[in-house]
């Protein structure tokens, strides 16, 4: 499974689909992180950017797992032995690749967008953040992908609805509905991060196991 | 191998494609699958190689490693001959596909990239990968489509050798091309129900010569790619064309 993941990062990155996610999102830390956090709002900023992640890496996913053509999906399966093997490495090369773009964005905002690293339960609590923001760029990016939509643009106004969705939904008292990204950020503005991860978390990794769950539910219909 | 009242449909309240299909496969088996277009070949094909499960009935005993050849290669990737099959080797855990190259007569395709490829010589890489694990059971989905004429010939004794290893070869085949080896199977699906009997004589299609007008420098191109979809083609002489 693990060398049809690297088969499967290497067709996306050979093909150059790989600048088109890396672009986005050094556009966007460029602009976001420009200038310096003022003090004390280290883990404020930080939080922001992991939110912004998350559409990037879901059409970074996306768009790995659209590289294959239908065909060669067929041949990996049986080359590896089942869909469920080909569906994980699918999704492992997606997740390498979200790990490696979220490592880039909390190293640029660490950098050059904080003057000093937060406190260490907040910065614990920033990471944590990352790590849910990739789990949901993977969901999202895997739901609109082509086996699911076949209609590219059927499948990349799902992707956009659904971040904008995960927004407007999270903004309003039934947050617990999806991935509350914007209680994220408020949280970490109003200095309580650390201590309303648990439930943020755990709604969030809810939301984030039920989508792609439901990825492998709907595959098992569209090989 | 074993199909057990194996039906399939795509869709609830669908007809089913594959009706209650019972067959048998035995080590060394070769089979012929026809049907007209749209009768449910290709889904048998993926029934037996395990892509997609019966609506109704069960398929027992499939052999662990399954090799399957498509009828269209997917050249739609960046990555070159070689590169490609490196890649599809460590996936099967380091399977040889040196040898395979060879046999199909494709060492000159290695260094070009999948995109360049005639329909045949994709077609050949298709079947290298899908030798290379050295399965139990092979699945060839029109086999012969664009191959040019030497691995054409060579196609029925390599699936023979196969054979008498005890590989189960099952090939989706309009052309015929495996009618002459002696123990072939022939199944035919019709309506959804699969067949088994003697197969239709094949008849010799109406040949007909056509004349094609293309800048000289052209010609060598254009003769290879005839002649990779399995046509006789060749230049006239100055004093034919006269």
């Amino acid at each position: 499974m693990i060398a049809l993941a690297v088969f499967r990062v290497a067709a996306y990155v050979r093909s150059h689909r790989v600048y088109q996610a890396l672009l986005l999102l050094l556009a966007l830390l460029a602009i976001v992180e420009g200038s310096r956090a003022p003090v004390g709002q280290e883990t404020s900023a930080l939080a922001d950017t992991a939110v912004l992640l998350i559409p990037v890496l879901a059409w970074s996913t996306r768009s790995l797992l659209d590289t294959e053509p239908d065909q060669q999906r067929t041949l990996s399966a049986i080359s590896v032995g089942g869909r469920a093997r080909e569906l994980g490495a699918g999704l492992l090369a997606a997740l390498a690749t979200s790990v490696a773009f979220a490592a880039l964005a909390l190293g640029w905002g660490l950098l050059l967008g904080v003057s000093v690293t937060p406190p260490p339960d907040e910065f614990a609590a920033v990471l944590a953040l990352h790590g849910i923001a990739v789990l949901a760029g993977l969901a999202l990016g895997a739901l609109t992908s082509r086996p699911v939509l076949p209609s590219p643009a059927v499948s990349i106004m799902a992707l956009l609805f659904g971040f904008m969705a995960m927004l407007l939904l999270s903004v309003s008292p039934l947050y617990w509905l999806t991935v509350p990204v914007i209680r994220w950020m408020k949280a970490a503005g109003a200095g309580d991060l650390a201590a309303r991860l648990p439930e943020l978390a755990a709604i969030s990794l809810l939301w984030c196991l039920a989508g792609l769950a439901a990825y492998g539910w709907l595959r098992r219909a569209r090989p | 191998m074993r199909l057990s009242k194996v039906s399939f449909r795509y869709r609830r309240r669908e007809p089913s494609v594959i009706r209650e299909v019972d067959a048998r496969l035995e080590p060394g088996d070769v089979v012929e699958v026809t049907g007209v277009n749209g009768a449910g070949k290709s889904t048998l094909l993926r029934l037996l190689a395990g892509l997609t499960r019966p609506t109704e009935g069960t398929i027992t005993g499939r052999p662990a490693v399954v090799g399957f050849a498509p009828d269209r290669f997917p050249v739609e990737q960046p990555f070159t001959v070689s590169g490609y099959l490196r890649h599809m080797s460590r996936v099967r855990g380091g399977a040889r596909w040196e040898p395979w190259a060879e046999r199909l007569n494709m060492s000159h395709l290695l260094g070009l990239r999948l995109g360049e490829l005639s329909k045949g010589s994709a077609h050949k890489v298709g079947l290298a990968q899908a030798l290379m694990a050295s399965p139990r059971l092979l699945i060839l989905d029109e086999p012969f489509a664009g191959l040019d004429a030497d691995t054409r010939d060579a196609l029925p004794s390599l699936v023979t050798d196969l054979s008498a290893d005890g590989v189960v070869v099952v090939a989706s085949d309009h052309q015929g091309g495996l009618r002459r080896l002696a123990e072939l199977r022939h199944w035919t699906i019709q309506n959804g129900h699969l067949v088994e009997g003697a197969p239709e004589p094949l008849l010799p299609s109406p040949q007909v010569t056509v004349e094609v007008t293309l800048p000289s420098g052209e010609l060598p191109r254009f003769l290879s790619r005839m002649r990779a979809d399995g046509y006789q083609a060749r230049a006239l002489t100055a004093q034919e064309a006269e």
